[in-house]
């Protein structure tokens, strides 16, 4: 198993090296760090412009082997990812980044597995009846609303309820109160921006797993063994849960370990609504702002996390999956 | 097996014994579009502990409804009335909680299809402990000790290593037999076997209804056993009940049912089951016709419609079931009178037109060779890896195989699966230089270069119909492209193709009007004579037939196999047959080979083989097939033979045989040692004849 995950884990890594450096290629060749001095009063000469990027590799007259190389040997040696047009830390921009995305991410993702696992068991069970088909409908009518309109919808919700109680329990901006201090506060704090933001994420995110759960479930639940397990003695219910819902995860949990990547870097919209200082909202920033380092370390970034998560698809697989042998 | 019951039930108090199970008026029924299937109609038995009640019946019968009524298990929109007594307690309008409280631990069931039974991601031994925990309070230790006793019991090598196995380690019969222990973990007082057998090869089947008896001796449960192979029930059962549309139409014990059948229908059942413990003089009697459909039953007899006796009343009023002196219970308004003698119940169902007479005498005639197979091997590598194969073995599927055909013949290859007899009929058919050997179709060696006209030509000699009819005739054709596609494959004219779609219609007895049916629209006989007409297009020389009545019911597949005796007759054709059912075999081939992990072991003449058969695997086969007569199947010895026919991807260096063998314990040391190192080859067994086997003892 070990030696089976080191040798996945080298080959993404080559991966991730490859896909980085192209990245750095094309990012190069198509981002214009200059065009963020252009705008500036007083008016610069490109001379003075390109002086200005030169301290951070950023110099378009220096040939772009010369810069990728510079940048690379950076990266090996010190694992510095350079700066932005403007001179900020690629490294500590997206240092904190992370943090902010991943409490958003975990936390919606684990919600979005449990609740659309949860309610796939419940209404395949149920397959055909009154509560089947209304979870359902509810989960196609949310797979089609745009995460704006779904944010928006959760913000006014928030808006509602503070007014209601009179004082705000729910933030509906940014991911902390800057005059927080004490460990519980904190907490308390950061729960408190969390909640909407991982609603209106969990809210868009769980239908996948409930329609395709769903329906994966269905293959299994009149099936041979489903019904062995019930004539052992185990109720309907039991069967399925400990029977045909184990055998049917396999997929799922494959799914889920290839969304992770997406959810850090795609949330670009739930987190604009809410304020947050998030992955996704900086790669779209890198790119508006022609930030070369910047963008190239959020696509490594991304494919970092695509390794990671192809990685715990396959320990996922194994885990569940008897069949499957590590050689 | 001792005594068998009176065939009527024990009136209230008099029986030594308290039913272990009761059924009293049990009916299910399914709502579908067309209206409510009526599965089960009113069925009424009772089963004693430590006894067997066989249920016999066609697919459609409703004797797995039954099964499953029985245990609670069907679907929610089933609706189901009637009782079902265990232990004094009715089961039926019981929840779902109640119910699982019941099952595995009062009653137990052993399903039809031990491939998909079991759980596929959890060890048996765990399946076990947890069937065991579901109903005991035992610690996880004690569990898994019990598991392993179990799986011991029910003769799995190694328990306490396989206890720990997952399914798709185990064999088929390992796997039922895993199947059959979870049944019995909880000591029920009744087991509920559906099919337990039907898909699992001859020789083990005998294993695996031996290990339900031990199953039965060892908790002392009553035992439903339902079937549709009357061999099994006229070994197995103390009582049967026969099953019709939904309906018992006779029950009896087992030695009155098969000696004195009395309802026109088992009449039917018993003479259309070929026997393979005597060639049948002429063709099997069919029983014509085919079961109805369960919705919307017509107020008679549900059988009237294909019944020889049947008389007014038989069309307008259902016949109870009522008690017959000495035949047990009957639902047929001339159950007196058959039972009488009048008519005679051999005399019922005439056999076919045609029938008796010209059989046999001259089929052996000097017909020419049409297919010639020598020294015919075939091998698939076994492989390893994802992205880089990499060869780990060699499958030896067909190992020098070699037998002759003529025109007018019947050859049948039989063996257990994994024998390599499909794997032959396949290199045929490709039409391609085999691996190793050669193969002569119509004299051409298909090894040799030709043309492409040749070898469209060779196409058109040689046809195939396969086991399942649903599967191999494109559901979305109506039978009449179905018909013309062949034809016009071979350029044959617009015109000639209309006239010879008919002409085929009628060669295998359909009607004209079934021509722009759907394959979905047919019954499975249909289906099949559909499948053979297409087979037939071409005019082939040769037909090869994969299995071709195994999906069929016994009242149907007599059907078939009367039509293709005809169409041999009228055609001439040479038949190559694979079929697991000997019995079948028996019926229809003049010669037979038996293959035994890709080796003949033994071929020669049908009747020859049957009577004197000389190889021990041959003698363990013959000794396998169940034969639908309690006199007969009860008194006469078993060869079990042990284990599984095992991987052809190490074959044994002497004979492929020698590890089964139940000869091999008892020969002197010499022998021993010659049957180990070396490979017996085929040679004559008596002089002046074709019959040959493969042994160094015999």
């Amino acid at each position: 198993m070990i030696r089976h995950l080191t040798r996945k884990a080298a080959g993404w890594l080559v991966m991730i090296v490859v896909a980085t450096n192209v990245t750095y290629v094309l990012a190069a060749w198509f981002l214009d760090p200059r065009s963020n001095y252009r705008g500036l009063r007083p008016v610069r000469t490109e001379e003075q412009i390109d002086h200005a990027l030169a301290p951070y590799n950023l110099d378009p007259r220096t040939p772009l082997a010369d810069r990728w190389w510079h940048w690379f040997s950076n990266v090996l040696l010190h694992f510095d990812w350079g700066k932005s047009p403007v001179g900020a830390s690629v490294d500590s921009e997206i240092g904190f980044r992370v943090v902010v995305s991943g409490q958003l991410v975990t936390a919606a993702t684990l919600l979005s597995v449990v609740a659309g696992v949860a309610l796939s068991v419940f209404t395949a069970s149920r397959q055909y009846g009154w509560w089947d088909r209304t979870t359902q409908l509810v989960s196609v009518f949310l797979f089609n609303v745009p995460a704006a309109v779904a944010a928006l919808a959760v913000v006014f919700a928030g808006i509602w309820l503070n007014q209601h109680l009179g004082w705000r329990l729910l933030y509906v901006a940014g991911e902390k109160s800057p005059d927080v201090s004490g460990v519980w506060p904190t907490v308390a704090d950061r729960f408190r921006h969390l909640v909407l933001p991982t609603l209106s994420l969990t809210l868009l995110g769980y239908v996948g797993y409930h329609l395709t759960q769903r329906s994966l479930l269905l293959d299994n639940i009149n099936s041979d063994f489903v019904r062995t397990a019930r004539a052992t003695g185990l109720t309907r219910a039991q069967a399925i849960r400990r029977h045909a819902l184990r055998a049917s995860l396999i997929p799922t949990a494959t799914s889920v370990a290839f969304s992770i990547p997406a959810i850090f870097t795609g949330a670009v919209i739930t987190e604009t609504v809410f304020g947050w200082n998030g992955m996704g909202q900086y790669f779209v920033q890198t790119i508006a702002k022609n930030d070369v380092h910047g963008a190239v370390a959020v696509a490594a970034f991304g494919a970092g996390m695509t390794a990671i998560g192809a990685i715990l698809a396959d320990v996922a697989v194994v885990v569940l999956d008897p069949r499957v042998r590590v050689r | 097996m001792t005594v068998t019951s009176p065939g009527t039930h024990p009136p209230a108090g008099s029986a030594a014994t308290a039913p272990a199970l009761s059924v009293r008026g049990l009916s299910v029924a399914f709502p579908s579009e067309a209206g409510p299937v009526q599965a089960v109609r009113e069925v009424s038995f009772d089963v004693l502990p430590g006894r067997t009640l066989g249920i016999v019946g066609e697919s459609g019968s409703g004797k797995s409804a039954t099964a499953m009524g029985v245990m609670g298990l069907l679907p929610e929109t089933a609706q189901v009335s009637g009782s079902v007594l265990l232990g004094g307690r009715d089961l039926v309008g019981l929840g779902d909680r109640e119910l699982s409280a019941v099952r595995g631990k009062d009653i137990g069931m052993v399903f039809q299809d031990p491939l998909s039974a079991l759980t596929p991601i959890f060890s048996v031994g765990r399946q076990l402990s947890d069937a065991l925990r579901v109903h005991q309070d035992l610690t996880r230790q004690a569990a898994w000790n019990r598991a392993v006793e179990l799986l011991d019991l029910v003769g799995i090598a190694e328990p306490h290593r396989n206890a720990r196995a997952f399914p798709h380690e185990f064999s088929g019969g390992m796997r039922q037999r895993v199947v059959i222990a979870l049944a019995m973990a909880n000591s029920p007082s009744v087991i509920v076997a559906d099919e337990p057998t039907t898909a699992l090869d001859v020789t083990v089947q005998a294993q695996i209804l031996d290990v339900l008896r031990t199953a039965q001796t060892e908790t002392g449960a009553g035992l439903v056993l339902i079937t549709h192979d009357l061999g099994v029930v006229a070994g197995y059962a103390d009582d049967v009940a026969v099953m019709y549309a939904g309906r018992i139409v006779e029950q009896a014990g087992a030695h009155e049912l098969f000696a004195r059948p009395t309802m026109p229908y088992t009449i039917g059942l018993l003479g259309a089951v070929p026997r393979p413990e005597a060639r049948a003089s002429g063709r099997l009697v069919p029983i014509g016709g085919e079961p109805p459909s369960l919705v919307g039953l017509p107020a008679g007899c549900s059988f009237a419609e294909r019944c020889p006796a049947a008389v007014d009343r038989c069309h307008q009023q259902e016949p109870p079931l009522t008690a017959v002196p000495g035949h047990g219970r009957v639902a047929c308004w001339r159950s007196h009178d058959i039972a009488d003698g009048n008519p005679a119940a051999g005399s019922l169902f005439s056999p076919p037109e045609a029938a008796v007479e010209e059989h046999r005498p001259d089929r052996r005639g000097p017909g020419e060779t049409v297919l010639r197979v020598a020294g015919l091997a075939r091998t698939f590598p076994l492989t390893k890896g994802a992205f880089l194969k990499r060869r780990v073995g060699t499958l030896h599927a067909v190992s020098d195989v070699g037998f002759e055909l003529r025109a007018g013949e019947t050859l049948g290859l039989v063996g257990e699966s994994g024998s390599g007899k499909t794997t032959t009929l396949l290199e045929i058919m490709r039409l391609r230089p085999p691996e190793h050997g050669l193969i002569e179709i119509a004299g051409t060696d298909v090894a040799a270069p030709r043309s492409t006209e040749r070898t469209q030509q060779l196409r058109r000699t040689v046809q195939i119909v396969m086991q399942d009819p649903m599967g191999s005739l494109d559901p979305r054709l109506p039978v009449f492209r179905l018909l013309a596609e062949p034809l016009q494959a071979v350029g044959t004219d617009r015109d000639a193709v209309r006239v010879r779609v008919e002409e085929l219609l009628s060669l295998v007895g359909l009607d004209a009007s079934l021509a722009d049916r759907f394959p979905a629209a047919l019954s499975g006989g249909q289906r099949q004579r559909v499948a053979i007409a297409r087979a037939l297009a071409t005019e082939p020389r040769i037909v090869v037939l994969d299995e071709p009545v195994s999906a069929l019911d016994v009242s149907v597949q007599a059907d078939v196999i009367n039509l293709l005796t005809r169409l041999q007759h009228e055609l001439g054709l040479a038949y190559l047959i694979v079929a697991h059912d000997l019995a079948v075999m028996r019926q229809v081939s003049d010669r037979i080979a038996v293959m035994y992990l890709g080796h003949i072991v033994e071929s020669g003449a049908t009747e020859d083989l049957f009577t004197h058969a000389r190889h021990p695997y041959t003698e363990a086969l013959l000794s396998a097939i169940p034969v639908p007569d309690p006199q007969v199947e009860r008194s006469r010895e078993h060869i079990v033979l042990k284990g599984e026919q095992p991987s052809a991807s190490r074959l044994p260096r002497g004979c492929v045989f020698a590890d089964r063998c139940p000869l091999y314990p008892l020969l002197d040391g010499g022998t021993q040692q010659r049957c180990r190192t070396e490979r017996p080859l085929l040679r004559p067994a008596a002089s002046g004849t074709d019959h040959r086997h493969a042994c160094h003892a015999r």
